[in-house]
C-alpha cells in the first residue's frame, strides 16, 4: 500500500501562491469577502504564511506554503466523533462531507491550522465545476462541487486525481499529482509514496535535510519542507 | 427537533405523568427514525464508493490550447471546458519559455471570463457629466449604432485632412491586436499610438540601447547562469515573463549541481528578497554609484573578463578612468548608505562566480536618472563577459510573422503622419523616447502640439496606473469624444461617451509572443476556449470591423490579410506551422539559441558593446545641447533628483507592484484579491509600510490609519511596522484603489499612484514612479 | 417521614405571563437557530479560528449544573442526609431539564444538526476514541438515567432509589470528567491541555450545581409560597465554600503549570490579553473570591441574602469559567513556524457576540425555564408541608 506523502522544496519555493490559487480553481473552494477574511471565515485548502524574524537591516522571513499535512497520527482523526475524517489506507486523510456534522471539534484540534469551516450558504453561481454532480442529493465522499455550510473542509491530496490514476495504472508522483504540485512555476513540491524507495519523494528526504512543521506535537505528518 | 408540548388536559395524575413519559419516549423515537429515514432516502445514499460519477448528465470536456494575458507575458494555458464552462487552466507544456508553467495570475483567469461586473453590450453614455464620483448613466445600443457612430466620427477627421488628431490608447492586447491597430493607425493616418510601455520599463531599453545599440527588454539565458545580482529587480513578483522566472528559480536553486547565489538590492525586504540569499538595502536612487563602485573594485582586482573586454568593447579605458577615479567602495558607500566591505565582497562574488548577471528593476531605474543607472548596472554584465554566452544576456528572436502586404497608405494618412508625435517622442524633451505614456495628460491639456480631437481606448487604464492620476481624469474629461474598448468598466472608461465590449482573452483570436526572456522565439495561439459573453466582439474583429466601414485606404488596407480575427491569426502564423497543428499544439517554438554571436549582436555605432555610447553621443549631438561633456555617455551616477524638499517630506515613496495584480485593468478578482499581500499574510487592502523606528518616531502605533501625502495629493490607508524597510522608505503596494466598478475592488485599499508626482526620465520617456517625496501622520 | 410533594396549581396570573414570556423567547431562539441553519454559520460569532462559540460553552456549563445537581441530590437519597429531602426531588428534576438544554444546545452548535442523530451510533458508526463520541454515550445515559432515577423517586421504591443513586453519582461525576476530557486531551490548544481539566471540570460541576440549587431552591420555594427551611440553605452553603475552594486550587494548580515552559504564550495572553478581564473579573472574581468573602464573612455569611449574593456571584462566574476557557483558549494563533507570523494567520481571533447567537442562546435558558415550569405544575416535585396544605385549602375556599 503506498504512503503518500508531499516534499515542499523551501529553496525552490518562490512564495508565488500558486498552489493556493491552482488548489481553490481545481476544487472549487468557495472564497471569501473582506470582511470574511477580517473575520476569518473564509476557507482555505492550502495557506502560505509569512513568518519573519530579526531587525532591520538584518531580517528574514520564511514564507511557507501549508497544505492539510495528512498526519499519520492526526490529532483530526482521533477527535472526529462520527468518522467524517478517518485515515485511509493509503496515508491520506480523507475528509467526508457527508458525514460531517460540524461538530468542529477537528478544527480545534488540528495543530496547523489546515482544515476551515464552511460557514456560508454559496450562491450557485459561485461555483464553477460543472463536471462535478451538482445535486447534493448525489451523496458520496467526492466529488461535492455545491457543499453545503456546516461542514469542515481541508485538502484532500487531491485523491479524486490519484484514484483515478491508479485506476487508469498512471504513475502517481509522476504523471498524475495533486492539484498544487502539478501548478507549482518553481517546481518545488513534489509527491509520492514515502514507502517506496525509487520515488522522488524518498531520493529529496535521504539527500537533504528536512524538517516537519510543529515536530514537538508528534503528528507524524506527512508534508515535509527541505529548507534554503 | 424535539418539542415538547404543553399539556393541559384534564386526566389523573398518574395518567398524565406516565402520558409524559411515555409520549416524550415516543416523540423521541419517532423524531429520530423519520430524521434517520429521511437521511437513508435520499438516492444514491447507499453509493458511498468514492468515484463513482452519479451524476446524471453527459458530460462534454475538451483541453484547449491558447495563451493568458493577466499580465504581458502571455504565458502558454491550457484551458478545461466542461459542457461549454471553463473550469480550470493550467500550463502548456508546449511553450517552452515558460516551460509549461504558469504564475497564479493564470489561474485567476476563470474570474476574469466570469466577471459579474462585465459589460456585455455596446453602451453610449447618458450623462453629460464626467467625473470620478458621477455615474455615466450608460445606455445599451446595438453594435451597429455604436460602430456607425464612432466610423463617422472617424470619418469626419478623415474629411477635414486631421487624422493626426485621433488618440489611440492601447494598453494590455494581445499581440495579433497590436499589430493590427498599428497598422489602422498607418492607414488611418494617426501617428499617436500610447502604449502603457512609458509606464513600465522604458529605462531598461535605452540603458541597453546606449550599450549595445538594442532599445529593446533584456533577456537572460538563466538556465546556466550561477550569480544573480537583482538591482530593485522584483525577480519573483513582477519580472517578464514571470512564469520563466519563477519556473527557472526552480532550476537555478536546486536542479543542478552548483546552486545559484542570488543577491538582492533594494530599499525593501520584497518576497524575491525574502527567497534570495542576502538582501542589502541600499539608499534609493544611488544604485548606479554602487554598480560603478563594484566596477571599481571589478577592474582594480583585475577581476574582469579581459578577452571578451580587449575584443568586443569599445570606451573601456573611459570608463576604467572614471571608475578608478570617482567611485571607490568607500566614497560610494557613503552614498548607498552600504558598506564598503560588503561592496567589495559582492563585487569579487560578482565577477568569479562565472557567469553572473546583473539585474535592474523597476525599483531601481524608474526615475528621472533612470536611462544612465540602467546602463551603469548593465555594464556589469559586460565587464564579467556576460553578453551572448550561456547563462548571459542574450538576444530575444521574435517570430517571423508572415509578412502582411504593404498597407494602403492614401495622401491623407501620408500628410498626416509628418505631424510631431503627441506625446513629445522623438523631440528635445524626449529625443529618445518610443513612447512617452505620461506625458498626455499635459499635451491634451495644454493641446500641445496640437488639440486631441477624438480618442479609442484598447483595454487601457491609464488613469490608474500611471503617476498622477488626477491629471489625467482632468485630461480624459476634457476630450471631446473618447471610445472606450474593453470587457469591464475601468477607471478610464467612466470619461468614455462610447463603451464597447471586448471579449476577454479567452474568448478570443489571436497570436502572442513574450516580451524579451527567453532568447529562442516562441509564437504562441489564441483561440477561444468557450462562445464570446454577451455581445463582446474581440479587439481585431473591431478594428476590422471598422476599417470595413470606413472604406478607402484603412479597408484596403485590412482586405488582404484574412478575414476577420480568425483569418487574421492564420494569416500570419500559417507560415511557422500549419494551422490544424498550431491550433493543437498551441505554440510554436523557434530554433534554439546560438550563443556568442558577436559579429552580429552588437547594434551600436562601433559593433562592438560600447561603455561609452555612441548612441548617446549622436543623441547629444543631435540635439545640439552645447557642450557635450564626455561625462553624459559614460555611464554615470547623477545624485537623485526628488520631488519635494526633504524637510517637508522626509521619506520617500516606494510603489513596488505585487505579483497578484492583474493587469488587464481590473482587479475584481476575488481569488487574487485574497492572498494579495503574502509577505504581509493579507489580502484586500493596501498597506503603508515604514521602518519600525522610523515609525515610532513618527508617533505612529502599528496598524493605525495614516495619511501618506506628496506635495501633489495624499491617500489614507493602515499602516504596518515592518523590519523590511528603509529607515528612509515608505512602501506601499499599487493594484488597490479602484472606484469603477465591481463587488470586489471597488472602494478597497488605495492606489499610491495618485500621489505620485510627474517626472521623467528624459532620455527614455519612461515616467518616474520612485522619485516622491512624502510626510506619514496619523489620520 | 411523612413528607409528600404535590404539584404547584398554576393559576396565578404571575405564573402565566412569566409561561408566556419564556416561551416566546423559545420561540426567537428558534427563529435565530433557523435563520443561522438556512443561512450558515457566519450569522454567529465563530470562524475558523474560535471554532466554538456561546453554544458550546453554554452547553459544557449546564453539563455541570446537571451533573452537581444531580450529585447533590443524592446527598439525600444515597446518604440518607434527611434535611435535604424536601428539595431533593427538585434536584434530579433540575438535573434532567439542564442535560436537555445542554443537547439541545450542542445541536444548535453543530453546522448540521439534521445529522446530530449520529453522534449516537455507538460503536457503529462512530470512532469511539473520540471524547465526543465517548461523551455521546454519556450524555444520552445520563439522561436515561435521570428519568428513570427520577421515575424510580415517584414510584418510592426504596431499594431502587438507592441504587439509582449510586448509579447516577458515578455516572454523572463521569459526565462531567468526559466533558473536561473533551478539553483537556486536546495538545493542539496549550490552555486546555492538562490532565487536571477532567477534575476541574467535576469540582467545576459541583460550585456551580450546588449554587443553582441554592437560587432555584429558594426562589421556587419563595414563589410557590412554600416554606422554606432556611438551615437547608445555610448548610448547603457551607458546603459551598468548601467546593469552591477546590475549584480554585485545582484552577490556580492548572494555570500554574501552564505558566511554565513550553507553550506558556498562550496562557500569559489569557491572563494579561484583550480576554483577561473575562478571567479576572468573572472567573476569578465573580467565582471564587467574591463568594468566599461573602461566604467566610462573620456577619455575611448568616444573612439569607449574603448567601444569595454569594450563589447568584457564583453561578455567573462558573459561565465565565466556561467561556473564558472556550474563547481564549481557542483565539490565541497557532505557532506554525518560529518567528513572528504575519497578517491573519498570527492574529489572535475575536469573538463578536452577534444578536442571533444571543438569542439563540438565550432561548436555550428560556426553553429550560419553560420546562421547568411545566414540570413543577404537571409533576409532584414540591413538598407540601402541614401549614401550607391548610393555607392552601383556605384559599381555595376563598
Amino acid at each position: 500500500m503506498p504512503r503518500w506523502g508531499m516534499v515542499i522544496d523551501l529553496d525552490k519555493c518562490t512564495g508565488c501562491q500558486a498552489c493556493s490559487t491552482a488548489c481553490k480553481s481545481e476544487n472549487n473552494v468557495p472564497y471569501g469577502s473582506p470582511d470574511d477574511q477580517r473575520r476569518r471565515r473564509d476557507i482555505y485548502w492550502n495557506k502560505v504564511i509569512a513568518a519573519t524574524s530579526g531587525t532591520y537591516p538584518r531580517v528574514n522571513t520564511e514564507i511557507i506554503s501549508m497544505p492539510c499535512m495528512h498526519c499519520d497520527h492526526a490529532p483530526c482523526v482521533t477527535v472526529c466523533p462520527a468518522k467524517a475524517t478517518y485515515r485511509r489506507e493509503d496515508g491520506i486523510i480523507v475528509q467526508d462531507f457527508r458525514r460531517c456534522i460540524g461538530c468542529k471539534y477537528c478544527i480545534v484540534a488540528c495543530p496547523y491550522g489546515a482544515r476551515s469551516f464552511n460557514s456560508r450558504e454559496q450562491k450557485e453561481e459561485q461555483y464553477l465545476r460543472p463536471d462535478l454532480p451538482p445535486d447534493r442529493n448525489v451523496w458520496g465522499q467526492w466529488p461535492f462541487p455545491t457543499r453545503t455550510h456546516g461542514v469542515v473542509e481541508k485538502c484532500t491530496f487531491c485523491f479524486h486525481r490519484i484514484d483515478r490514476g491508479m485506476k487508469e495504472g498512471k504513475k502517481i508522483g509522476k504523471e498524475v499529482v495533486p492539484a498544487c504540485v502539478e501548478d507549482c512555476p518553481a517546481e518545488a513540491r513534489k509527491f509520492g509514496d514515502l514507502d517506496d524507495n525509487n520515488s522522488e519523494v524518498s531520493r529529496l528526504l535521504s539527500s537533504r535535510a528536512w524538517i516537519r512543521l510543529r515536530e514537538e506535537l508528534d503528528t507524524k505528518c506527512k508534508v515535509f519542507y527541505l529548507l534554503k | 427537533m424535539k418539542n415538547r408540548k404543553v399539556r393541559s388536559s384534564n386526566e389523573t395524575e398518574q395518567n398524565r405523568v406516565k402520558l409524559n413519559r411515555r409520549t416524550f419516549l415516543k416523540l423521541s423515537i419517532f423524531a429520530g427514525a423519520a430524521i434517520g429515514a429521511n437521511q437513508m432516502g435520499k438516492p444514491g445514499a447507499h453509493s458511498a464508493s468514492p468515484l463513482e460519477k452519479t451524476s446524471r448528465r453527459a458530460l462534454e470536456e475538451r483541453w484547449t490550447a491558447t495563451s493568458c494575458l493577466n499580465c504581458p507575458a502571455r504565458c502558454g494555458i491550457r484551458v478545461r471546458v466542461v459542457n461549454g464552462k471553463a473550469v480550470k487552466i493550467t500550463g502548456n507544456p508546449n511553450s517552452l519559455v515558460s516551460e509549461g508553467k504558469i504564475c497564479p495570475r493564470a489561474h485567476v483567469g476563470l474570474q476574469v471570463l466570469y466577471d459579474p461586473g462585465r459589460i456585455l453590450s455596446p453602451s453610449k453614455r447618458g450623462n453629460r457629466e464626467k467625473g470620478r464620483e458621477i455615474d455615466p448613466k450608460w445606455i445599451p445600443i446595438s453594435w451597429d449604432q455604436a460602430l456607425s457612430e464612432l466610423t463617422q466620427r472617424l470619418k469626419s477627421l478623415r474629411d477635414v485632412a486631421q487624422p493626426h488628431k485621433l488618440l489611440l490608447f492601447s494598453g494590455l492586447n494581445t499581440v495579433s491586436s497590436e499589430d493590427v491597430i498599428a497598422r489602422f493607425a498607418d492607414a488611418f493616418g494617426t501617428p499617436n499610438i500610447i502604449s502603457g510601455n512609458g509606464l513600465d520599463i522604458e529605462t531598461e531599453k535605452s540603458g541597453n540601447w546606449m550599450a549595445d545599440g538594442h532599445y529593446t527588454g533584456t533577456a537572460y539565458d538563466l538556465d546556466h547562469t550561477n550569480y544573480i545580482l537583482a538591482f530593485g529587480a522584483d525577480i519573483l513578483e513582477s519580472s517578464r515573463p514571470l512564469s520563466r522566472f519563477l519556473r527557472k528559480w526552480g532550476r537555478l536553486r536546486r536542479e543542478k549541481p552548483n546552486r545559484t547565489k542570488v543577491v538582492v538590492i533594494n530599499p525593501r525586504y520584497s518576497l524575491t528578497a525574502a527567497k534570495s540569499d542576502e538582501w542589502v538595502p541600499i539608499q534609493p536612487g544611488t544604485d548606479a554609484a554602487l554598480a560603478l563602485a563594484m566596477g571599481n573594485v571589478i577592474i582594480s582586482e583585475n577581476l574582469y573578463d579581459t578577452d571578451f573586454v580587449n575584443r568586443w568593447t569599445t570606451g573601456f579605458d573611459s570608463y576604467k578612468k572614471l571608475v578608478l577615479r570617482e567611485y571607490s567602495p568607500v566614497a560610494v558607500s557613503r552614498i548607498t548608505g552600504i558598506p564598503s566591505e560588503v561592496i567589495q565582497r559582492i563585487a569579487r562574488e560578482f565577477a568569479q562566480t562565472r557567469p553572473g548577471l546583473a539585474l535592474r528593476g523597476r525599483e531601481s531605474i524608474n526615475r528621472p536618472e533612470g536611462s544612465y543607472i540602467s546602463y551603469a548596472i548593465f555594464c556589469l554584465n559586460a565587464l564579467v563577459g556576460s553578453i551572448d554566452i550561456p547563462g548571459g544576456v542574450i538576444y530575444q528572436e521574435n517570430p517571423k510573422y508572415r509578412e502582411m502586404p504593404h498597407r494602403v497608405v492614401d495622401d491623407i494618412a501620408r500628410r498626416a503622419k509628418d505631424h510631431p508625435r503627441i506625446d513629445l517622442r522623438g523631440t528635445d524633451k524626449f529625443p529618445a523616447a518610443e513612447v512617452v505614456t505620461n506625458q498626455i495628460p499635459e499635451s491634451v491639456l495644454e493641446g500641445i502640439p496640437y488639440p486631441v480631437e477624438m480618442a479609442i481606448g484598447f483595454n487601457s487604464n491609464f488613469n490608474m496606473f500611471a503617476p498622477g492620476t488626477e491629471r489625467w481624469d482632468k485630461a480624459l474629461k476634457k476630450l471631446p469624444f473618447y471610445v472606450h474598448i474593453s470587457p469591464f468598466i475601468s477607471e478610464m472608461a467612466l470619461y468614455a461617451d462610447l463603451v464597447l465590449p471586448s471579449t476577454t482573452y479567452l474568448e478570443e483570436w489571436g497570436y502572442d509572443h513574450s516580451p524579451p526572456g527567453s532568447g529562442f522565439a516562441e509564437a504562441r495561439i489564441k483561440q477561444p476556449v468557450v462562445k464570446p459573453l454577451g455581445n463582446s466582439k474581440s479587439v481585431t474583429d473591431i478594428v476590422f470591423e471598422i476599417s470595413k466601414r470606413l472604406g478607402g485606404g484603412p479597408a484596403q488596407s485590412f482586405a488582404n490579410v484574412g478575414d476577420q480575427s480568425e483569418g487574421f491569426v492564420k494569416f500570419r502564423t500559417e507560415t511557422l506551422m500549419p494551422w490544424k497543428e498550431f491550433l493543437e499544439k498551441g505554440a510554436w517554438v523557434g530554433k534554439e539559441y546560438e550563443y556568442k554571436q558577436y559579429g552580429r549582436i552588437f547594434h551600436t555605432p562601433s559593433k562592438k558593446f560600447e561603455f561609452y555610447s555612441g548612441n548617446l553621443k549622436s543623441l547629444n549631438s543631435k540635439m545640439r545641447k552645447g557642450a557635450e561633456k564626455d561625462i553624459d555617455c559614460l555611464p554615470n551616477y547623477k545624485e537623485p533628483k526628488f520631488l519635494g524638499e526633504k524637510e517637508k517630506y522626509p521619506l520617500i515613496l516606494l510603489p513596488y507592484q505585487p505579483l497578484l495584480v492583474v493587469e488587464n485593468g481590473s482587479q475584481n478578482y476575488p481569488w487574487a484579491q485574497e492572498i494579495f499581500l503574502p509577505m504581509d499574510g493579507v489580502g484586500w487592502e493596501t498597506l503603508v509600510e515604514i521602518n519600525s523606528e522610523t515609525a515610532k518616531i513618527l508617533n505612529l502605533r502599528d496598524g493605525q490609519a495614516v495619511w501618506v501625502e506628496s506635495p501633489s495629493q495624499k491617500i489614507k490607508a493602515k499602516v504596518k511596522f515592518s523590519e523590511g524597510v528603509h529607515p528612509e522608505v515608505v512602501v506601499i503596494p499599487s493594484g488597490q484603489g479602484h472606484y469603477s466598478y465591481g463587488k470586489w475592488q471597488k472602494g478597497i485599499g488605495v492606489n499610491p499612484n495618485e500621489i505620485i508626482g510627474v517626472d521623467y526620465d528624459t532620455i527614455s520617456g519612461q515616467a518616474a514612479f520612485f522619485n516622491t517625496r512624502v510626510k506619514v501622520y496619523r489620520a | 417521614m411523612g413528607l409528600t410533594f404535590s404539584r404547584i396549581e398554576g393559576n396565578s396570573r404571575n405564573f402565566k405571563i412569566l409561561l408566556i414570556l419564556l416561551a416566546g423567547f423559545t420561540v426567537i431562539g428558534f427563529i435565530c437557530f433557523m435563520v443561522s441553519y438556512i443561512s450558515g454559520h457566519h450569522v454567529l460569532g465563530s470562524s475558523s479560528i474560535i471554532p466554538w462559540g456561546l453554544p458550546i460553552t453554554i452547553t459544557i456549563y449546564l453539563i455541570g449544573l446537571s451533573a452537581g445537581s444531580l450529585i447533590l441530590s443524592a446527598l439525600t437519597y444515597v446518604f440518607g442526609k434527611e434535611e435535604y429531602r424536601p428539595i431533593a426531588r427538585l434536584a434530579v428534576y433540575l438535573a434532567i431539564i439542564l442535560i436537555f438544554g445542554a443537547m439541545i444546545g450542542i445541536a444548535l452548535d453543530l453546522g448540521r444538526p439534521e445529522k446530530s442523530w449520529r453522534l449516537f451510533m455507538f460503536f457503529v458508526l462512530n470512532n469511539m476514541r473520540s471524547m465526543f463520541a465517548l461523551n455521546g454515550i454519556l450524555y444520552g445515559g445520563y439522561f436515561l438515567i435521570g428519568i428513570i432515577y427520577l421515575g424510580t423517586i415517584f414510584a418510592d421504591k426504596h431499594e431502587f432509589i438507592k441504587m439509582m443513586g449510586k448509579i447516577a453519582i458515578g455516572w454523572a461525576a463521569l459526565v462531567h470528567m468526559g466533558t473536561g476530557a473533551i478539553f483537556g486531551f486536546i495538545a493542539t490548544r496549550p490552555i486546555f491541555y492538562s490532565p487536571i481539566k477532567p477534575f476541574e471540570f467535576l469540582s467545576a460541576a459541583m460550585v456551580s450545581g450546588l449554587a443553582l440549587l441554592i437560587i432555584v431552591v429558594a426562589a421556587t420555594f419563595k414563589f410557590t409560597k412554600r416554606n422554606l427551611n432556611k438551615e437547608i440553605i445555610f448548610s448547603l452553603s457551607r458546603l459551598l465554600r468548601v467546593l469552591i475552594i477546590v475549584l480554585a486550587v485545582m484552577v490556580l494548580v492548572d494555570k500554574l503549570t501552564h505558566l511554565y515552559p513550553p507553550d506558556r504564550e498562550p496562557t500569559i495572553w489569557l491572563l494579561t490579553g484583550p480576554y483577561s478581564w473575562i478571567f479576572w473579573l468573572l472567573q476569578v472574581g465573580l467565582a471564587y473570591v467574591l463568594p468566599l468573602v461573602i461566604l467566610f464573612h462573620p456577619q455575611y455569611r448568616q444573612t439569607f441574602k449574603g448567601v444569595m449574593v454569594a450563589a447568584f456571584s457564583v453561578v455567573i462566574g462558573i459561565f465565565g469559567e466556561r467561556f473564558s476557557l472556550v474563547i481564549p483558549g481557542t483565539a490565541y494563533p497557532l505557532p506554525f513556524y518560529p518567528g513572528k507570523i504575519e497578517g491573519i494567520w498570527g492574529m489572535a481571533g475575536s469573538f463578536p457576540i452577534t444578536p442571533i447567537e444571543f438569542f439563540m442562546s438565550l432561548g436555550i435558558f428560556t426553553l429550560m425555564g419553560l420546562l421547568f415550569l411545566v414540570g413543577l405544575q404537571n409533576l409532584e416535585l414540591l413538598p407540601v408541608d402541614e401549614i401550607e396544605q391548610q393555607t392552601s385549602e383556605v384559599a381555595k375556599k376563598a
